[in-house]
């Protein structure tokens, strides 16, 4: 596979973007302003197209592999491979010795798990190119330009203009390196990027203050679980002498997720990381994939641009803590209180966000707790050992959530930066095209029949019922919320009568309005431009035709079978829990049975009809029926509405007490040390004018008498 | 001459010195000022001509008439000054010239 | 003549305090003690704004602080040997010292000037007993004859230029008009606390190291007592050893009157009336008179009295 032009040129997927990122951010003030974002669009643009030649050879070849068994069982090395750019880190150890992996006596980490004492810490820029990875690079490049097209026409005419497309192109290039990544240490390097820029895009309007704060509690609550993640990382370096996944290749045995498979011949120091590994790991994936404790950032995250928004916060960054757990399956899935704890913090997360989102009026609030809940899906598909439904839901949600939110964006673009749903109604005259994207867009996240979401949330919700029937039932209850709340803002914004808000421009007193530089809203503005329209569509073909990738055939399954993750965690997955345990279709592998839950597919699909039946009732037959209810209810409707009091806790039981740490020491710096220093000062200056006082008084026989009493006791010293 | 009686000269040199440094550092009229440092010359002329005496060395008398030529330089000079000083200031106390404290 | 009372004394010191280096003609401590009751005498004597009764407490203090000094030195002398100390000795040191205290504390400037002239011949006479007769004559006639003189001189020429004569008292009115500067002396404990503090730390070194000081193995030479007349041999000596030095000091003396000339020059301006001597205050009269102001330019030029030299900047005023 190494004669692949896309394989031999992968150093440029990441490095377009970067290089268009550079050149807006430099050039973009002065010289390109409001075309900055070519750069991008070529950068982004050259970077997708790569990406899919990658993906379309890597199917090809793998399509014109030998069949066994009626399926094919390559050599993992074949399919997969590890393309070094450059030596990035080599630091320590005796520099001498330092050859490639597998050199002869020269092994970093011995097959018998013990680190060899003189190798240094080896950590080499480069990809590995697997099917998993050029899955996720279809997505990440594909939906990435898709919102870069219509970031264009979205932010046209801001004044940070350039600024956006640079940090845009930043961004798309730490997430390749993420998704890209063959060892642990670039993996840390893409995410902490796209932490990075998440900060810098959302406080994007930086002079809003609420666009400030929310940026700096994205950037802090990520860190406490980036914390957890380099820990994680540390210690597998700890355990198996290196950071590299797949070290030479697949089956060298050389890389770290292989050798967490070699369970025989661990040592006693790494079985005890490996059980550890797992769970500092998952810190940074709940940190980075906003799952329950960590989740309080994304709402927030809504002062950010829309683009930003779909891209960052719906499509790809948030789902890199689900890429990373797939990726390393072969240290999670042997560990069973591991995956456990990720299944139910999933499925809390889930319902504890899509019963938030039943309260919220803010268009992209209600989106934004629907990502956190739609990621809890994600990750209880990878506690239940399901990595390729938790893939899936990944693919089909990144179209569909994208497609919510940039249609949103249009709709807030047309309504002057208001966004609460209370104060519009019936949109679909005024913005027609928008209307049916939409549409498209929430049938898929409800759930839909035979739309996308439908396939792949019914992947999941079959994986847990199977795993165990309570999680399967909160998944089903949940999926019904889901589909409630997001039909619920479908027909108050685009159904009904048509009202529009009164006052436009009230953007201050609404917290997640963007600021807004068009003053016109006469009828003849086209809220509805071509360049905003096109990526719309786009998505919203994937959103309906996505589904099919893996129905009825599981071919997106076999595809990705294929990768050396995911085929190695279903190996430690029927070594630890019994071939007959292990759903082998959940990974890829050959159907063993007959689909058992294909009348679990019919209950998710009339559970998700019945929740948009309910929504229809509730908010187009009978506008005045959800308040009467809420004032029913109006303890649990109080709750809903505080999002649990989560954030008030946080500030109260963690943010307070450091403030006030903060403030006394810095009392302590005040005080002690400026005190000191201003000491350093005054001494001086007292002993002069104490000598001054005492010494230089002008008198002469002041002077005398100073000089007399100095002889008198140069003459004490002397004779006495 | 022993060396005791020598000590007794030069103990009547150290007082007279003593008291001259005395007055000088205390009165305030720059005339008896001068006065006292005519004193503290008294004083290390008995010291000289005692020596010179122990020593039987004309060297002592020889410097005793230096320091006689020099108290009268010294003097008439002084005195110049004090007349010019207090031409300036139209009195003689010591306490009027402070223009140099620091 | 009370040597019993010194004996007894001695004893009593030998007994109470500690010993002294050997040789030392007196305790160390005795001198502090008694430097420090003469301070304490001398400073109650000083000019000051108090009851004269205090300055006479203070003089006797002071006295017989010298009294018993001097006693306890004869008497040491006495335990060792005489060698030519007779009586004039204790006769002119007591008034040398006398005088020299007096010169210090009296009120009037021209008492103390008069007093020095006392401190002068008393050492004048120390002198012949030294057996420098030129000194103590040259000392008469230099010290008390010509500076003592040039002393009260501008001591009168200060007193009648500051206070005129007030009307109907006597002519000597000015100067027995006593000035407050005169009256009160500046930080008189703290100055006799250093002057005696050197006075004693002297002593000490007189009394108590100069044995160590001059080794006994270097000896005087041996004085006959037949000598020539000194003064011839001092004559001798300064013409032939000592000539340089002595025409040095010649040059010295011109140079100092030189400077004295030019130190006090006045401007002596010659009008219709006659020759006018300038002052420097009667700006307007000098305008009136019509007499430009001229004092050069250098401004490193002293002052003569009575011109205005423009280019010598005004000291800065505080």
């Amino acid at each position: 596979m190494f004669d692949l032009i896309a394989v031999q040129y992968s150093w440029l997927i990441p490095l377009l973007p970067l290089v268009g990122a550079v050149i807006a951010g430099f050039f973009g003030a002065k010289l390109l302003k409001q075309q900055s974002h070519w750069p991008i669009w070529i950068g982004v643009g050259l970077s997708a197209l790569l990406s899919l030649s990658l993906l379309l050879g890597i199917a090809d070849h793998q399509a014109h592999q030998p069949l066994t068994n009626g399926e094919y069982h390559p050599a993992p090395s074949d399919n997969a491979i590890s393309k070094k750019w450059f030596t990035w880190i080599l630091a320590g150890g005796d520099s001498s010795v330092y050859h490639t992996y597998g050199a002869e006596g020269h092994d970093v980490a011995k097959a018998d798990g013990t680190k060899n004492p003189l190798a240094p810490f080896i950590v080499e820029a480069g990809a590995w190119i697997d099917q998993l990875t050029v899955v996720m690079l279809a997505v990440v490049t594909g939906i990435g330009l898709l919102i870069t097209i219509f970031a264009a026409g979205y932010m046209k005419g801001e004044t940070g203009y350039f600024r956006f497309f640079a940090y845009l192109g930043l961004f798309i290039f730490a997430m390749v390196c993420l998704v890209m990544a063959n060892n642990f240490v670039m993996l840390y390097l893409g995410w902490e990027g796209v932490g990075l820029c998440s900060y810098l895009l959302i406080g994007y309007y930086y002079e809003k203050p609420a666009a400030r704060e929310a940026a700096k509690k994205a950037f802090l609550v990520n860190r406490i679980g980036d914390f957890g993640f380099a820990l994680g990382i540390m210690l597998t370096y700890l355990a198996f002498g290196t950071v590299s996944y797949f070290g030479n290749g697949a089956g060298t045995f050389t890389g770290a997720l292989e050798l967490a498979t070699v369970t025989s011949h661990m040592s006693h120091f790494q079985s005890q990381a490996m059980a550890w590994i797992p769970f500092l790991l998952m810190l940074g994936a709940f940190g980075k994939s906003a799952q329950f404790p960590l989740y309080v950032w994304l709402p927030d995250a809504m002062e950010g641009p829309t683009p930003v928004s779909a891209l960052i916060h719906a499509a790809t960054m948030v789902t890199a803590g689900v890429y990373m757990i797939v990726r390393c399956g072969t240290l999670f899935v042997g560990n069973a209180p591991a995956m456990t704890t990720v299944a139910i913090v999933g499925a809390f997360t889930a319902i504890f966000a899509a019963t938030i989102a039943l309260r919220q009026f803010d268009l992209k609030k209600v989106f934004a707790y629907s990502t956190i809940s739609q990621l809890g899906f994600m990750f209880v598909a990878v506690g239940v050992l399901a990595p390729v439904a938790g893939i899936f839901h990944l693919i089909t949600h990144a179209f569909f959530k994208a497609l919510l939110f940039l249609s949103s964006g249009v709709v807030m673009h047309a309504m002057a930066g208001e966004l609460d749903m209370r104060k519009f109604s019936g949109l679909k005259k005024m913005l027609p095209k928008t209307r049916w994207l939409m549409l498209i867009g929430c049938l898929a996240l409800s759930g839909c029949p035979f739309v996308s979401g439908f396939f792949s949330k019914d992947e999941i919700v079959g994986a847990a019922w199977a795993h165990s029937k309570p999680l399967g039932a909160v998944m089903l209850f949940t999926a019904f919320l889901t589909a409630y709340y997001t039909f619920r803002l479908y027909f108050q914004v685009f159904e009904g009568p048509e009202v529009l808000p009164s006052a436009p421009e009230s953007a201050d007193g609404h917290s997640s309005a963007d600021s807004h530089d068009h003053g016109h809203h006469d009828e003849h503005h086209d809220h509805e431009p071509a360049i905003m329209v096109l990526p719309l569509i786009a998505l919203a073909i994937g959103a309906l035709l996505a589904g099919y990738l893996n129905w009825p055939g599981e071919q997106l399954g076999h595809f990705l079978h294929n990768s050396p993750s995911i085929a190695l965690s279903q190996e430690v997955a029927n070594k630890t829990y019994g071939d007959s345990n292990v759903n082998q279709v959940s990974f890829g592998g050959r159907e063993t049975e007959e689909h058992s839950t294909n009348y679990l597919m019919i209950v998710s699909g009339l559970i998700a009809l019945s929740g948009i039946g309910l929504a229809y009732q509730m908010h187009l037959k009978n506008r005045t029926a959800p308040e009467k209810l809420a004032r029913q209810f109006s303890g649990i409707t109080r709750l809903l509405e505080g999002k649990y009091w989560v954030d008030e806790v946080y500030q109260n039981a963690i943010v307070e007490p450091i403030r006030r740490l903060g403030r006394a020491f810095f009392m302590v710096d005040q005080i002690v040390i400026n005190g000191l220093v201003w000491m350093l000062g005054f001494i001086p200056r007292a002993c002069g004018f104490t000598l001054r006082q005492t010494t230089q008084r002008g008198y002469l026989q002041g002077y005398a008498a100073t000089m007399i009493f100095g002889i008198a006791i140069i003459l004490m010293i002397i004779f006495w | 001459m022993e060396l005791l009686a020598l000590q007794h000269y030069l103990v009547v040199g150290a007082i007279l010195f003593g008291l001259g440094l005395i007055g000088f550092m205390t009165r305030r009229n720059l005339i008896v000022m001068f006065l006292c440092t005519e004193l503290m010359f008294q004083g290390v002329a008995i010291n000289l001509i005692a020596f010179s005496r122990y020593w039987a060395d004309f060297r002592g008398q020889t410097f005793t008439i230096m320091l006689l030529v020099i108290a009268a330089a010294e003097a008439s000079l002084a005195l110049g000054m004090v007349v010019l000083l207090f031409r300036q200031k139209g009195t003689l106390d010591a306490e009027a010239w402070r223009e140099l404290r620091g | 003549m009370g040597s019993e009372l010194l004996i007894s004394l001695n004893t009593l010191m030998a007994i109470t305090l500690p010993a002294a280096t050997p040789g030392t003609v007196m305790h160390p401590l005795l001198v502090l003690v008694l430097c420090l009751a003469a301070g304490i005498g001398t400073v109650l004597t000083l000019p000051g704004k108090r009851e004269t009764s205090w300055a006479k407490i203070g003089g006797v203090i002071a006295l017989a602080t010298g009294v018993i000094f001097a006693a306890l030195l004869a008497h040491h002398l006495a335990d060792v040997g005489r060698g030519g100390m007779g009586p004039y000795f204790w006769i002119f040191s007591f008034l040398a010292v006398f005088g020299a205290f007096r010169v210090v504390t009296h009120r009037r400037p021209v008492y103390s000037a008069l007093y020095f002239v006392l401190t002068v011949m008393a050492s004048a006479g120390l002198f012949v007993l030294l057996w420098a007769e030129f000194m103590a004559a040259a000392l008469v006639v230099i010290y008390a004859g010509a500076i003592l003189v040039t002393y009260v001189f501008v001591i009168m020429l200060a007193s009648q230029a500051q206070t005129p004569a007030p009307g109907g008292k006597s002519n000597m009115g000015s100067l027995s008009a006593v000035t407050d500067y005169d009256t009160v002396s500046r930080d008189p404990l703290v100055a006799s606390l250093i002057g005696f503090a050197l006075m004693g730390m002297l002593l000490f070194v007189i009394l108590d190291q100069s044995a160590g000081a001059i080794p006994p193995t270097v000896t005087p030479p041996k004085i006959t007592d037949h000598y020539d007349s000194s003064v011839q041999e001092l004559g001798r000596y300064l013409m032939t050893d000592q000539l340089v030095n002595l025409e040095l000091a010649g040059l010295i003396l011109t140079i100092a009157m030189m400077g004295a000339i030019i130190i006090s020059r006045r401007r002596i301006v010659s009008t219709e009336s006659g020759p006018v001597l300038l002052e420097t205050e009667q700006a307007e009269v000098i305008a009136a008179m019509g007499i430009e102001q001229t004092g050069g330019s250098d401004p490193d030029s002293i002052p003569v009295y009575g011109t205005d030299n423009a280019a010598v900047k005004a000291y800065p005023e505080r």
